[in-house]
């Protein structure tokens, strides 16, 4: 509550201690399995040889202090361990399907700050309005719609009816800026909650600050409307925004999985999946672990903005 | 205004109506006809086994409703009491004991929490509302603590602590009272989030049967034939589609009607 330094200090204690939470939660994993690890993860081949192998690959038998303190040395010096399924080292998974993913999230941020934006300012410029009510409605209703059916009905529409976009991006590898067609699906199925909760918010926001005494104050010195909504209202109406932005956060990640998965793309959130299907603890751990650390970072990013934003405004921490 | 509520209660009634009735009126299972057909007395074709997809439909509806619904329930049952506590209490260690670790456990991605127990225990639809409810708690904590902090600051509380009455008394029978707006409008928004939540779990196979009566199952396994029998696949999409968005609109309106009064 007092002075910057202290929230700072606060928030970013804040972080490490999720960070710590995030290794911590994923760890407890293996120890949460009923019984014996190895023979549970064994599962349906429970021959001796392979129980031994999960044995050996995951260190079970030293105790569980002494195998989390070797597990976060690792994740320091950005060694995962290696998985149950192939052998390959967990930070080969990881690599490989960094590229897809960080593509699509990249494009989604990009894209979602000014179409957001705009949607909001253009509503709150007609509140009331015909344009106002009908944006608004879009917003609200398909805020709350799950990706996979937004997506698939995209599908049934544009791919199959109309033929004029790839279905999915099967057959295209990981070089998918090449095959920008392929991309339009997802980043728009991507896209579409979170531009919703923006819009929505920057409209409140900006509604608010259109009203308020100062820029009524501007309005009478003649300072042209232009520079009142972008230099005046705009700043303040974004800072809640940004901090509803951390939470989609979430939701992209949420979103990316399913979106790989529906589109057969293959980035991280499709080898968490297939991992999760063969029960390859070690590869589910890595990823859980770069997901995690990811919205943790994130989040800090966005409290960071917003506090920049509006200083006055109280921040958790 | 009452517009908004016709309109969110039409495009919420037919999913809802249609998972909870639908059941009675499924009847018995058909002998399998080929996959993916058209026609042949199944008037929304045959599925990826084979099975008639009017019938899956009726049948799919009921586990996201009620999973939803139990896990928003429970959610709040066990985030009521923690709040209430963390709000009430003279003890700071006690609250930030309690609070603490929710803040640091928002952090984590609900749906990564999931998938993550989803690879060690395969849920089943127990679970699933378990674990749904659970990543639901921290942040229905906060706002249960929240409210009650502004309700227990109130003069009245002092009052009633000077007349000596219990703390069950004040705690639940004012503080808790006084929140049920607050409560209300907050479980409306947590119900549409968990409504995504359940429905993107069983799309991504978590706490279902792989060849389960359900419409985010059937999205997912009729994909393949989305060329040749698309009726399998746009027929549950949309039904979820309607009821997420119909539940979302009704809450909005139940919000901007609170705000006006």
């Amino acid at each position: 509550m007092s002075g910057p330094r202290t929230w700072l200090a606060r928030r970013l204690l804040l972080g490490v201690a999720q960070t710590a939470a995030v290794v911590l939660l994923v760890f407890a994993l293996t120890e949460a399995l009923p019984g014996d690890a190895a023979v549970a993860l064994a599962g349906d081949q429970p021959d001796p040889e392979r129980i031994a192998a999960i044995r050996e690959a995951m260190d079970l038998d030293r105790p569980a202090h002494e195998r989390l303190a070797a597990w976060a040395a690792g994740l320091a010096h950005g060694d995962f361990g290696t998985s149950l399924a192939s052998g390959r080292p967990v930070s080969t998974y990881i690599t490989d399907g960094f590229g897809p993913t960080l593509l699509l999230a990249a494009l989604t941020v990009v894209l979602l700050v000014p179409v957001g934006v705009g949607l909001g300012v253009l509503t709150a410029r007609h509140e009331g309005g015909p344009v106002d009510r009908l944006v608004s409605s879009v917003t609200l209703g398909v805020y709350a719609v799950p990706e996979f059916a937004l997506g698939v009905l995209l599908v049934t529409v544009f791919a199959l009816r109309l033929g004029w976009l790839p279905p999915t991006a099967v057959g295209y590898g990981t070089d998918l800026l090449a095959h920008p067609a392929a991309l339009v699906l997802p980043v728009l199925v991507l896209l579409s909650r979170p531009v919703c909760s923006l819009a929505r918010l920057v409209r409140a926001g900006m509604i608010d600050a259109l009203d308020s005494p100062y820029a009524a104050h501007a309005r009478r010195y003649g300072i042209p409307g232009f520079r009142i909504r972008y230099g005046h209202a705009l700043p303040n109406a974004l800072a809640p925004a940004t901090q509803q932005l951390a939470r989609t956060v979430d939701w992209l990640l949420c979103g990316v999985i399913v979106v790989e998965a529906l589109y057969v793309i293959p980035g991280l959130g499709t080898v968490l999946m297939n991992a999760v299907a063969e029960r390859d603890v070690p590869v589910v751990q890595g990823l859980a672990v770069v997901f995690g650390v990811a919205t943790v970072v994130l989040n800090l990013g966005a409290d960071l903005v917003s506090r920049r934003l509006a200083p006055r405004s109280e921040v958790a921490a | 205004m009452k517009s908004r509520y016709a309109l969110g209660a039409v495009v919420v009634g037919i999913p809802l109506a249609m998972a909870l009735l639908g059941p009675m009126f499924a009847g018995g299972p058909g002998p399998r006809a080929a996959s993916f057909t058209l026609g042949d007395g199944h008037w929304l074709g045959t599925d990826f086994v084979g099975r008639d997809v009017w019938r899956q439909v009726l049948l799919g509806g009921r586990s996201v409703v009620l999973v939803a619904l139990a896990a928003t329930a429970l959610a709040y049952l066990v985030a009521f009491p923690v709040g209430l506590l963390s709000a009430l209490t003279h003890r700071t260690w006690l609250e930030e004991l309690l609070m603490r670790p929710l803040d640091v456990l928002l952090a984590v991605p609900s749906l990564l929490m999931i998938l993550l127990a989803a690879a060690v225990f395969a849920p089943g639809a127990v679970g699933l509302t378990l674990l749904v409810a659970l990543v639901n708690i921290p942040d229905a904590a906060r706002i249960v603590r929240a409210a009650a902090g502004e309700a227990a600051s109130r003069p009245a509380v002092e009052a009633l602590r000077m007349q000596g009455e219990t703390w069950w008394r004040t705690a639940v029978g004012y503080v808790g009272r006084s929140l049920t707006r607050t409560l209300a409008a907050d479980a409306g928004v947590r119900l549409t989030g968990v409504l995504y939540l359940v429905a993107t779990a069983a799309f991504l196979g978590v706490g279902v049967e792989p060849d389960a009566a359900d419409w985010a199952v059937m999205v997912d396994r009729n994909r393949t034939g989305l060329y040749v029998q698309p009726w399998a696949v746009v027929v549950p999409a949309l039904l979820i589609i309607a009821l997420t968005m119909g539940t979302n609109l009704l809450v909005d309106a139940g919000l901007k009607k609170r705000k006006r009064t």
